[in-house]
């Protein structure tokens, strides 16, 4: 085996173990926030694997996006609503025996479809997936641009749903909360709009004698 | 040598791992949020693997768009979860479940 | 390089008009304070009869795919969008004056609403595993959305917040599927898909697993088992005018996307996905049954009916034959129109500051309004399927369909569900008739469009009951495999 797979095993290893680490101490962790920081972890460690396989462009995009992005709000929000941790956690074994005999059959049934090669697809080992000449970012912004022209139309949709959706679900107009009004600010015409004198009696003096 | 099944593998670990968190919290939402995120990685490991090793653009065409709806999903449920703390002071299931029967 | 025509955006026409339209509106919304519920209001229902127009200019004998084989426009879309906009414009009739009441008429409602149909419609055209999860997801979260919209209620933000896990958890299962069946016939396509495993005599293992993930997560599309715990917490929690929306617009996507994924796309593995029906049919069949005899709340016992009715939905498509489709699109048709008729009635008759919530709030409707009691009794006798209504001809249709396969056992086993159910509709019937009312309960009102529609409604149930011929005729020949 040469030099450079066994860097690219030892590497896959690495990252593959960090990722499953990460994962399982995001569902057991006490803490939400901790959780939440685990889950960062393990999305580094998958986008350095997808890098790894040539999806160079995706690999960025989860890094900037995902972490940068989804991840800090929901940080954002679980600092926000302050979870007490502790209680949360009460009666967290009941169902655990059940999860772990349910998700432990995931596992099995497909690693036993792996380990026999029962797939029906030939584990090759990988090919270039781009022409040569063309970066992985160029080949998926053509794909995208082209073929799934459709579908990324449709992406826009969503994204639209999502901002009208947060900011119904969100937005709060309290009376008493202080706030820009650029068209009240626009609509001041006079020059006793812009100051207004207040008599202030001069109570310091007291204040430095003292 | 690092083949398809091995990142297939990783994919169904990750994928049986939030399944798992998902019973273990299930009283959490913000957990299960998090672990239906990990879901979705399980699933974009899987579909970016079998891009690669086909050649084929579409897999991660798909991971575009999973990545999108994500953060749209993720912005509306957490939108949700601050109107239920609001109206609740609690997101622990066991608190706030006023709905049986 | 491939290069658009006309022909893609004709297909994709009543999609790009809706959104072209929600966008006009939004505007609306956001900038005019004056009249905002009218033009809101009306220029929904005018959006939806020009939806109508363009559809029907469309259908047409022949499918065209469109966009790279992302979309596809054929008859069997063209009609259950058809029936789409019918109850989507019903809703709003039904919804206004409900809302109003409770101060949730605002722009929102009509263009999340839209949304969701728009997100109906890419799943009833999809043809491509990209666009049917797209379309799944927009309709999802615009309903999310809506089901919170009552932000004051904390009741509603509960029920939005589960059927948000529930529906992200099912969409995770999906796609993890999704990325199975990808990887190991190598298209997103749906007829190329067909293809490739009719061509290939033993699919791998791999295959079978990723059917089975995407068929027990498609069940929530239908609010059927294992994903059916969402329903009676939505339509309790939701206010009526949101339920009415997320319980009925939705099932027709549902039953498209069944039918384009597993009929179309993996008609070849219907040895293994028929199984898994008949799994998911019967645990929806015993729940929808049994456990709403115990509801005391009459839109957790319209729940567990809904429940049934997808049990019911999925009899037909377990079958695998074109008369089964055809069975169960006119089941899912007939559904939709009893299931917004009783939310109907449930909205007549609730009031400002008092919502219908149980079912003694029925007692001797007979006496309050001996119109709208017969209507509601339409409604119950078809959805027990009680002939001469239309409901009794959908049972009988999905019946024939199981019997036509020799699963007789599981024919008699839904006979004897649908019998234990109709004891839960025959009980509001004999509220309504033979108990007396609350003397001091008010009297009905309601605007006139709102009573009219309702009526129509119900006379459709028994019109279509007793000539089911026009409504068979027109699914045979729009689903022609």
């Amino acid at each position: 085996m040469s030099p450079g797979a066994i860097t690219y095993q030892a590497l896959f290893y690495l990252f593959a173990a960090g990722i499953v680490f990460s994962g399982l101490r995001v569902i057991t962790a006490r803490n939400p926030v901790h959780s939440a920081l685990f889950l960062v972890l393990a999305l580094v460690n998958a986008a350095i694997l997808w890098v790894q396989m040539g999806a160079e462009f995706l690999g960025i995009i989860l890094v900037l996006v995902y972490v940068g992005a989804v991840m800090v709000m929901f940080l954002f929000v679980v600092m926000m609503l302050d979870i007490n941790a502790a209680t949360m956690r009460k009666g967290m074994t009941r169902y655990a025996p059940l999860g772990l005999i349910i998700s432990g059959l995931i596992a099995a049934e497909i690693g036993w479809a792996l380990w026999g090669h029962y797939l029906g697809i030939a584990n090759t080992p990988h090919t270039a997936v781009a022409p040569a000449g063309i970066s992985n970012t160029e080949e998926l912004g053509r794909a995208l641009y082209t073929h799934y022209i459709y579908v990324f139309e449709i992406a826009a949709v969503i994204l639209l749903l999502g901002i009208i959706s947060a900011i119904v679900l969100t937005l709060r107009w309290r009376p008493n909360t202080r706030r820009q009004d650029i068209n009240q600010q626009l609509r001041v015409h006079k020059t006793s709009d812009h100051m207004r004198l207040v008599d202030l009696r001069d109570n310091s003096r007291g204040r430095k004698e003292s | 040598m690092i083949g398809l099944y091995h990142y297939l593998g990783l994919g169904a670990v990750v994928f049986a791992v939030a399944v798992a968190g998902m019973f273990i919290n299930r009283k959490n939402m913000i957990l299960l949020l998090m672990c239906v995120e990990l879901m979705l990685l399980a699933v974009n490991i899987n579909f970016i693997a079998f891009s690669r090793f086909s050649g084929n653009i579409s897999g991660q065409v798909f991971v575009f768009f999973i990545l999108t709806v994500a953060a749209a999903e993720a912005a509306v449920g957490l939108a949700i979860l601050v109107v239920l703390f609001r109206n609740r002071n609690s997101i622990n299931v066991s608190e706030i479940n006023h709905l049986k029967g | 390089m491939m290069s658009l025509t006309a022909t893609d955006y004709i297909a994709a026409l009543p999609q790009i008009f809706l959104l072209g339209m929600v966008c006009v509106l939004l505007m609306f919304a956001v900038f005019v304070k004056n009249g905002r519920d009218e033009v809101l209001h009306y220029g929904s229902l005018g959006t939806l009869a020009a939806l109508a127009i363009i559809t029907g200019e469309l259908l047409r004998g022949h499918s065209i795919i469109a966009f790279n084989g992302m979309l596809i426009q054929d008859a069997m879309g063209d009609v259950l969008m058809l029936f789409a906009y019918a109850i989507t414009a019903a809703i709003f009739v039904y919804a206004r004056g409900y809302l109003k009441d409770r101060n949730l008429l605002s722009g929102e409602f009509y263009i999340l609403t839209l949304l969701a149909l728009l997100g109906a419609m890419i799943v009833i055209q999809g043809y491509n595993l990209i666009t049917l999860y797209m379309g799944i997801e927009l309709m999802a979260l615009s309903l999310y959305t809506l089901v919170a919209l009552s932000r004051e209620d904390s009741r509603a933000s509960e029920a939005a917040m589960k059927f948000f896990i529930l529906g992200a958890i099912s969409s995770g299962t999906l796609l993890f599927g999704m990325s199975l069946i990808y990887g190991l016939t190598g298209t997103l396509n749906i007829g190329i898909l067909g293809a490739k495993l009719a061509a290939t005599p033993a699919p791998g293992l791999g295959v079978w697993i990723g059917l089975g993930f995407v068929v027990v997560s498609m069940a929530f599309e239908l609010g059927a088992v294992p994903f059916h715990m969402w329903v009676p917490d939505v339509y309790e929690g939701a206010p009526s005018g949101m339920a009415i929306f997320v319980g009925s617009v939705p099932k027709l996507a549902g039953f498209a996307f069944f039918m384009r994924l597993l009929a179309e796309g993996l008609g070849d593995l219907h040895g293994g996905w028929l199984w898994l029906l008949t799994a998911l049919a019967v645990g929806s069949l015993f729940i929808g049954a049994v456990v709403a005899i115990a509801q005391t709340n009459i839109k957790r016992m319209l729940a567990y009916s809904t429940i049934n009715h997808a049990g019911f939905i999925l009899l037909g498509i377990l079958a695998g034959t074109a008369e089964g489709y055809r069975a169960a699109m006119f089941y899912v048709i007939a559904y939709v129109i009893m299931f917004a008729g009783a939310f109907g009635i449930i909205m007549l008759l609730s009031r400002a500051g008092f919502d219908v919530e149980k079912i003694e709030d029925l007692r001797g409707l007979n006496e309050r309004s001996p119109w709208f009691a017969f209507v509601m009794l339409m409604i119950m006798f078809s959805m027990a399927g009680a002939p001469p209504f239309l409901g009794f001809f959908a049972k009988v249709e999905v019946i024939k369909a199981v019997l036509d396969i020799n699963m007789t056992w599981l024919a008699v086993f839904s006979v004897v569900m649908a019998v234990i159910a109709a004891f839960y509709y025959l009980r509001i019937v004999r509220l309504m008739y033979f108990d007396r009312a609350d003397p001091d309960a008010p009297g009905i009102i309601a605007t006139p469009d709102f009573k009219l529609l309702l009526s129509v409604n119900g006379l459709v149930l028994l019109g279509l009951g007793i000539f089911p011929g026009g409504l068979l005729a027109l699914c045979k020949a729009v689903i022609g495999f």
